[in-house]
């Protein structure tokens, strides 16, 4: 192919200098605007008089990001989480003013729960909950000697929060801003290019199992990624976000194809490696017409649209052949081998046709509006670790409150401030000790710059210009190191620590003794925040939750062949592609946990899928009385046996589905239904497939003939 | 020079009340112009975007005064 010969060549050494370069006016780039963004900020808070300018400053470190979409989407959830978060503060005030046990009690379960909640999402809504937490804690902490000030402390924060947003928002909006947009649309076009590409390539026969893994991993991510660009992008583009339910439905006949493509492919590998080669080339041979109209050039403009009468063509040219070749074959075997595979093959060109039906809507330049069928990305959460979270913190904040209120620490408020913002920023990663440490180091070189700098430098200037010229270099060096990998988390730390411990407002206070009391306050809440992961791991990364994330990902199966039918095919397939992304996010690639993952994925796949479809058949013609028992009994054994795979359900899953297909055999007019259930008889006998752990020893070959 | 509104008696900065009314209502003229397609027809969308946003905001600005 040509993609290995393009990596096989070594790029010259114009190339790699242009490539080093313009990685470095990125890292610059985002210095520079960070540092416009902080200033700016500051200057603005300063001019409004704000009490704290120096939190307006720190909002702008913490939601510095390369990409401006990324800027924009986190300050609105940001936003959001802001105003929440004060309103819980005033509430809980509103609540305990005179009982400081309750009111630490309250304050630290909203905090746990802001903190369980932001384990919930991958995407920036998370911010919203790690932001509603911390922002409670910073408005009612300070007031708890004075409740009635609850009112201007909530207003003064909110102003302060949301100025550095804006200000952020704003810089990385216009001063050269990198789009996510381009982004997006490249994610869009590769994925189309992809998998069309894919498909016209593997029209020439079998794909090995391997590839077919790889190929599912690379589909599965596409999908993913896409969905959270997508979620990101609608808030830097209005154009985008018109088009978002076009982009949605896009995905969902992406994933819908992908997965029609998939079973046909195993069918014809089962058929090959049962010695049953008539039947399978003649499936090929079918679907070769679908090959000859995607080899058409996808990079240009326009392309889609162009597929779009060549796919119809080849489905006619398809429909017409088929009599022609089931003629051709003479056992009853390769007949009906032919027939689930014909079946499928129609099912799988209609989504294609859909799928590039809607890459053509997308390529067009106006919006049509409103013409997009709705469609949700269902995700699938696992609310057990959020619990942990939500446990973790809000024990966190209970010892360090207990702390606070028994040793009469002046400065316990400051530690268990920090403490809130790094147990909910932290409690989505998959190894929060680890970076704790780091930020915690980061924090503390911080500080100690941040000495430097107050006390040598700023006690020497005037004026806010001079304060811009001495503060600058300190930051800098900490943004330069959020931009290099290994340093990312120690910058993080240095950049926040030293922003926080300056506090810069209008009148400096020069107060040395406050200055270290105050750091070590600081780094006594890193400190709990990081006991507190080491004493409650999180859930993330651990063996615990894939077990738990692979025991959902069977239950698909039970979904499809239970759950009730309208809107069911999209909710099977988004939330199988999140469970999976989220899965392999958090394993190693090519380890047993991750190809087990994917071997069971590639099955929950086959067999959910062709549930739905024979679900969706006998909901929609008439199913004769005797024989609907015999389908349910099917459909119950098989989810029963996903959920709890053994070897005494498989028997009884293999046997329910065989009468079924006999019984049907006995009545009129439910042929359609065959060819659902062949598929799912065949991908229960599959050898190769996961569930050979629970066959019987029986000769496998003997088997598919059996099935077939 | 702040001039306060009292929301349920509680005194809130107007400048404040106005920020988040002028930031909803471009978000409204956002929407309706990335449907119509009116920021092809602009060089800098977010300079627009943000010019937009000062006439908004100043326009609310003069209801305190």
């Amino acid at each position: 192919m040509s993609a290995t010969g393009l990596q096989n060549a070594t790029p010259d050494t114009r190339q790699i200098v242009v490539e080093t370069l313009r990685e470095e006016v990125n890292v610059w780039l985002f210095v520079v605007k960070t540092l416009i963004a902080f200033f700016l900020t500051g200057w603005l808070a300063m001019r409004l008089d704000l009490p704290a300018p120096s939190t307006a400053m720190l909002t702008t470190v913490i939601v510095a990001n390369r990409q401006s979409g990324m800027v924009l989407a986190k300050s609105f959830y940001r936003a959001i989480g802001t105003l929440a978060g004060a309103t819980a503060a005033i509430a809980i005030v509103a609540a305990f003013p005179q009982e400081r046990d309750l009111f630490l009690l309250a304050l630290s379960l909203w905090i746990g729960v802001c903190a369980g909640g932001a384990t919930l999402y991958r995407n920036f809504k998370s911010y919203a909950f790690v932001l509603g937490g911390y922002t409670a804690a910073i408005v009612a902490i300070p007031v708890i000697d004075n409740p009635p000030g609850v009112f201007d402390s909530s207003w003064a924060r909110i102003s302060e929060v949301l100025l550095g947003l804006m200000v952020s928002g704003l810089v990385n909006d216009i001063v050269f801003p990198s789009r996510m947009r381009d982004v997006l649309r490249r994610a869009a076009r590769e994925q189309f290019a992809g998998f069309v590409g894919f498909v016209r390539d593997s029209t020439g026969g079998s794909i090995a199992r391997d590839t077919m893994e790889k190929a599912h991993l690379r589909f599965v991510r596409a999908a993913v990624t896409l969905e959270d660009l997508r979620s990101s992008v609608i808030f830097e583009d209005a154009e985008a976000r018109a088009r978002s339910n076009h982009l949605r439905l896009f995905n969902q006949r992406f994933m819908a194809a992908s997965t029609s493509f998939q079973s046909l492919h195993h069918l014809i590998n089962r058929l090959k490696r049962a010695q049953r080669d008539l039947a399978a080339d003649t499936l090929i041979r079918l679907y070769a017409p679908i090959g000859e109209a995607l080899d058409a050039p996808i990079e240009a403009g326009a392309a889609a649209r162009v597929l779009l009468p060549r796919l119809v063509s080849a489905r006619d040219t398809m429909r017409a052949s088929v009599p022609g070749l089931r003629a051709s074959l003479s056992d009853s075997q390769d007949v009906r081998d032919f027939d689930t595979g014909a079946s499928l093959l129609t099912r799988f060109v209609d989504e294609l046709h859909g799928y590039v039906d809607a890459a053509a809507s997308l390529q067009t330049p106006r919006v049509i509006a409103g013409s997009a069928e709705r469609v949700r990305f269902d995700r699938g959460n696992d609310f057990l670790g959020a619990g942990l979270a939500t446990f973790r913190t809000t024990l966190t904040m209970l010892v360090l409150g207990a702390f606070w209120i028994y040793s009469a620490w002046p400065l316990g408020s400051s530690a268990m401030l920090l403490a809130t913002v790094f147990a909910g920023l932290f409690a989505t990663i998959p190894n929060p000790t680890r970076v704790t440490w780091q930020v915690m180091l980061g924090y503390l070189s911080g500080m100690a710059v941040g000495f430097i700098c107050e006390f040598l430098l700023l006690t020497q200037v005037d004026g806010y210009g001079l304060l811009v010229v001495c503060v600058a270099p300190f930051l800098a060096l900490g943004l330069v190191m959020m931009m290099t990998q290994r340093l990312a988390f120690y910058g993080l730390g240095w950049a926040m620590g030293f922003a926080y411990i300056l506090s810069l407002k209008n009148v400096q206070v020069y107060d040395p003794a406050h200055f270290i009391n105050d750091a070590i306050a600081q780094v006594v809440g890193l400190g709990a925040a990081a006991v507190s992961f080491v004493v409650i791991p999180p859930a993330i990364g651990s063996a615990w939750l894939r077990r738990r994330q692979l025991a959902r990902l069977r239950g698909q199966v039970a979904l499809a062949a239970e759950a009730p039918l309208p809107g069911l095919r999209h909710r099977f397939e988004s939330v199988n592609y999140d469970l999976v992304s989220q899965v392999v996010a958090q394993t190693q690639p090519g380890s047993a946990d991750s190809r087990s993952l994917i071997a069971w994925a590639l099955a929950v796949h086959e067999t959910g899928r062709a549930l739905i479809e024979l679900r969706h058949d006998m909901a929609r013609g008439d199913v004769p009385p005797t024989l609907r028992p015999y389908l349910d009994d099917a459909l119950r054994t098989l989810a029963r046996f996903y959920e709890k795979p053994d070897a005494a359900g498989y028997l009884l899953a293999r046997d329910a589905v065989a009468t079924a297909i006999a019984s049907v055999g006995e009545h009129e007019g439910v042929a359609h239904l065959l060819e659902h259930l062949h598929l799912v008889r065949m991908a229960l006998l599959d050898g190769e497939s996961v569930l050979a752990a629970y066959m019987p020893d029986a000769s496998l070959t003997k088997d598919i003939a059996h099935a077939s | 020079m702040p001039r306060e509104i009292a929301l349920g008696d509680a005194l809130v900065p107007g400048l404040l009340v106005f920020f988040v009314l002028a930031l909803l209502l471009l978000w409204l003229l956002d929407g309706i112009a990335g449907r119509l397609g009116l920021y092809r027809l602009v060089w800098h969308p977010p300079l627009f975007r943000l010019a937009v946003f000062v006439c908004v905001f100043g326009a609310f600005a003069l209801f305190m005064f």
